[in-house]
């Protein structure tokens, strides 16, 4: 059986990755995808934990959060497309009009 | 049996100001007919109550008929809202409804010219007349103060009443909205002083029912420094709404109202507010006896304080403004002399001194309804000649009385009256004023003060008798001068009828002294202990013929008066002694401090300039600094701090982001930390 480090470790790794990724891609869509990372980071967390103690919960917890997950990114990609039919652009660094 | 229906007494005013206030501009006469028919109504019921108080053997112990309901409880004790009639609120009661009825009369005419502004008139007389009836039939000290300041009020709008635009044109009414001011703020005063003694009176007795504070056993039970304290503050608030030395000066002022409201409120009713509180609390002054030495001082100072600016004034009104104080200050002067007299009594139980007291109690009262008439008369006489010459200044009058013939044998009665010619209404009064203030200075250590008193007494009813004649001649006699020339001749009978009754009472009122009536405005203990006005026993006329024309003191008096009428007729009436000459025409020390009174309104001025509104800026500008500055100082941080932190959202997705993740890294970093420190959870 394969230590649960290996399992926690690649996770970490992944959600970084992710987390890099949301903070400096100027592109909305890979920066949704980039959110998709660090969300299977944790599903990763949740399955390795469901089969160490046995729990089958966290294995529900997966299913529920990659149905969440795909509805968010729905509503995301439709922000992006509305944003892109706006201001003909999906840099995030220049959709700064909601501020103070 | 009618005494029950007291309350109507003050109720049926009140819902005359009500209807005229709303709808007098649709009533004849700007609702005056109401009023007049609403205090006609309360003088029928206040003549009933008395007449049932008076003759009923129900009411004789304890001299008094008191009704009460609660109003509302402070700590544990009631404040009780009713009635309390005894003899001295009948009197009040009756002569007070009485002459307001008769003004109103006289108002129809005098105010005849006033257009749509009748209705704000008849409407605020006819609070004014609730103010007054009310304070009569008060139960306890709030009821009574309540109605204080329903007076205070309704004076200070009638002073006001013709704001900036007087339309005789006179030069000294076009302040009269600053008189009122002045009316309002000086009476203040006092009425703050009151208040306090109520505080006081409330936290010695747990209440302020008179029936309670009086009581004799209940007054033992205090301690006398507070019962002092709680007197001198209650007569401060005489000292205002009477206009007492030193807070007389508003009164002269306050002749810049109609001449209506001069001789209603000014004279006849709301300034004795400030005798009948002395008389109603006696029984409580008289507990100490410096407090009565110094209701004695402050009256007998002020009768003469008052009479000496009476001396050259030229403005009709003000010369009656000055008298009014005056006689303010010898019902004092009688109230403290009796009262120290009856102290004194008291302390040595000596039988002979508290009746020597109770006589006192009587002169005060008696003098306080006689001024009532006689005062009232001299005021509308002024208000009709004021009337057909359209100016209050006596040296453009003279001659009317060829013109205005009802008025001038009126107002002739009137100043007979108060310079107290033998057998008028005054010199009863004034007579036995005098007689007390003399007994009270051959008894006790402080009976020299008295002396004094007395003399000033004296001398006042000189002078008193000199600038009612000189008024009288310097208005009636000699030369038609330039108004009195196109005068319009006499009033109409709508202000000469009620001159002819108020003539009549003001000669006559003082003979119920001589018909038994003395006992019934009496005060003393009765036989339970308790102190009760009235019940006392008449003396009769002969007592009283007798004890007058065989003291030496009286035919002073009357020689002194005598003396005064014929220097005025001489003076100002044959002409044979120039005025001038003692006056240096008008230039002498004397003659101007009497005529800018003293310096009185340069003092308050200057009070009220240098410490009042000194003390205003100073209040302002902490107002505007500390208290503005620290809530505009702490709202102006909290919208700087929110424009600071609003930057923060500068709507670039990666801040929002970076803030998030920096933040969690934070909190593992800092759990974690905690973590290894604490070594688990």
């Amino acid at each position: 059986m394969i230590p649960i480090e290996y399992f926690l470790t690649f996770g970490a790794i992944l959600f970084c990755i992710g987390a890099y990724g949301v903070l400096t891609k100027p592109n909305a869509i890979i920066v949704l995808m980039c959110i998709e990372l660090m969300l299977n980071a944790a599903n990763i967390n949740f399955v390795a934990f469901a089969a160490f103690t046995g729990d089958v919960i966290g294995q529900v917890m997966v299913i529920m959060t990659i149905s969440v997950a795909a509805a968010e990114v729905a509503v995301g990609i439709a922000i992006v497309l509305n944003a892109y039919k706006m201001k003909k652009t999906t840099d995030i660094d220049s959709l700064t009009s909601m501020r103070w | 049996m009618f005494v029950e229906y007291t309350w109507l007494v003050p109720l049926i005013p009140v819902l005359c100001f009500v209807i005229v206030g709303f709808f007098g501009n649709k009533m004849h006469q700007g609702g005056g007919y109401l009023t007049i028919a609403g205090a006609a109504a309360s003088f029928i019921i206040a003549l009933l109550v008395s007449y049932d108080f008076w003759t009923s053997a129900a009411y004789v112990d304890p001299g008094y008929v008191t009704s009460y309901i609660k109003w509302f409880s402070l700590g544990g004790h009631d404040i009780n809202i009713g009635y309390y009639v005894d003899s001295l609120s009948c009197l009040m009661m009756l002569f007070a409804s009485f002459i307001s009825m008769l003004i109103f009369i006289y108002s129809l005419g005098y105010m005849g010219e006033q257009g749509k502004r009748k209705r704000r008139y008849f409407a605020e007389v006819a609070l004014f007349l609730t103010g007054m009836l009310g304070l009569a039939a008060s139960s306890n000290f709030v009821e009574m103060f309540v109605f204080w300041e329903i007076m205070g009020l309704c004076s200070y709008l009638l002073i006001g009443f013709w704001g900036f635009n007087h339309p005789e044109g006179d030069d000294k009414a076009d302040n009269a909205a600053s008189a009122a001011k002045k009316a309002f703020i000086v009476t203040r005063l006092g009425d703050v002083c009151l208040m306090a003694g109520m505080f006081v009176l409330y936290q010695a007795f747990g209440s302020l029912d008179y029936t309670v504070v009086f009581n004799t056993a209940n007054m033992a039970a205090v301690n006398s420094d507070t019962l002092m304290l709680a007197s001198l503050l209650i007569f401060g608030g005489a000292i205002g709404k009477s206009a007492q030395f030193p807070l007389l000066d508003w009164l002269p002022d306050a002749m810049a109202g109609p001449t209506t409201v001069s001789a209603l409120i000014h004279a006849a009713t709301m300034v004795k507010a400030g005798v009948y509180l002395v008389a109603r609390c006696f029984p409580l002054f008289v507990q100490n006896i410096d407090v009565m030495l110094f209701v004695g001082v402050i009256g007998g100072f002020t009768a003469f304080f008052a009479a000496t600016m009476a001396m050259n004034n030229m403005n009709i009104k003000k010369v009656l403004a000055y008298s009014t104080l005056s006689q303010l200050g010898y019902m004092f002067l009688a109230l403290g002399a009796g009262g120290y007299l009856m102290a004194l009594g008291m302390q040595q139980g000596s039988e002979e001194l508290i009746a020597a007291g109770a006589l006192g109690y009587t002169a005060g009262i008696l003098h306080m309804a006689n001024h009532a008439f006689f005062k009232a008369l001299l005021f509308l006489c002024s208000g009709s000649v004021i009337h057909s010459c359209g100016t209050e200044d006596m040296r453009l009058m003279g001659g009317l009385g060829k013109k205005m013939k009802i008025t001038s044998i009126t107002m002739l009665i009137g100043a007979l009256s108060i310079a107290g010619f033998p057998f008028f209404a005054g010199f009863w009064s004034k007579d036995l004023v005098l007689e007390t203030a003399l007994d009270a200075a051959s008894n006790g250590a402080s009976g020299w003060i008295f002396l004094i008193l007395w003399i000033l007494g004296v001398v006042t009813a000189f002078m008193t008798a000199f600038y009612m004649f000189r008024l009288w001649y310097m208005t009636f006699a000699g030369e038609p001068r330039e108004n009195a020339q196109h005068c319009h001749g006499e009033s109409p009978h709508s202000m000469s009828l009620p001159l002819c009754v108020l003539a009549c009472f003001a000669f006559a009122f003082g003979f119920v002294l001589l018909f038994g009536f003395d006992g019934m405005f009496t005060i003393g203990l009765n036989a339970a202990g308790l102190w009760q006005v009235g019940n006392g026993d008449a003396e009769g006329a002969v007592h009283y013929l007798v004890e007058f024309f065989t003291t030496p003191a009286t035919y002073l008096t009357i020689a002194l008066v005598l003396l005064a009428i014929g220097l005025a007729y001489l003076m100002y009436n044959k002409k044979s002694i120039d005025p001038g000459k003692f006056n240096k025409h008008g230039q002498s020390a004397l003659y101007k401090v009497l005529a800018n009174r003293w310096y009185f309104p340069e003092l308050y001025n200057q009070l009220s300039w240098k410490l009042g509104y000194g003390v205003a800026r100073g209040v302002e500008f902490f107002d505007r600094q500390v208290i503005d500055g620290s809530v505009n100082g702490l709202s102006n941080a909290v919208i700087e701090g929110g424009e600071m932190a609003s930057k923060a959202q500068d709507g670039n997705a990666h801040t929002y982001a970076g803030v998030v993740i920096g933040g969690i890294v934070t909190l593992f970093v800092v759990a974690l930390a905690l973590f290894c420190v604490f070594g688990g959870i």
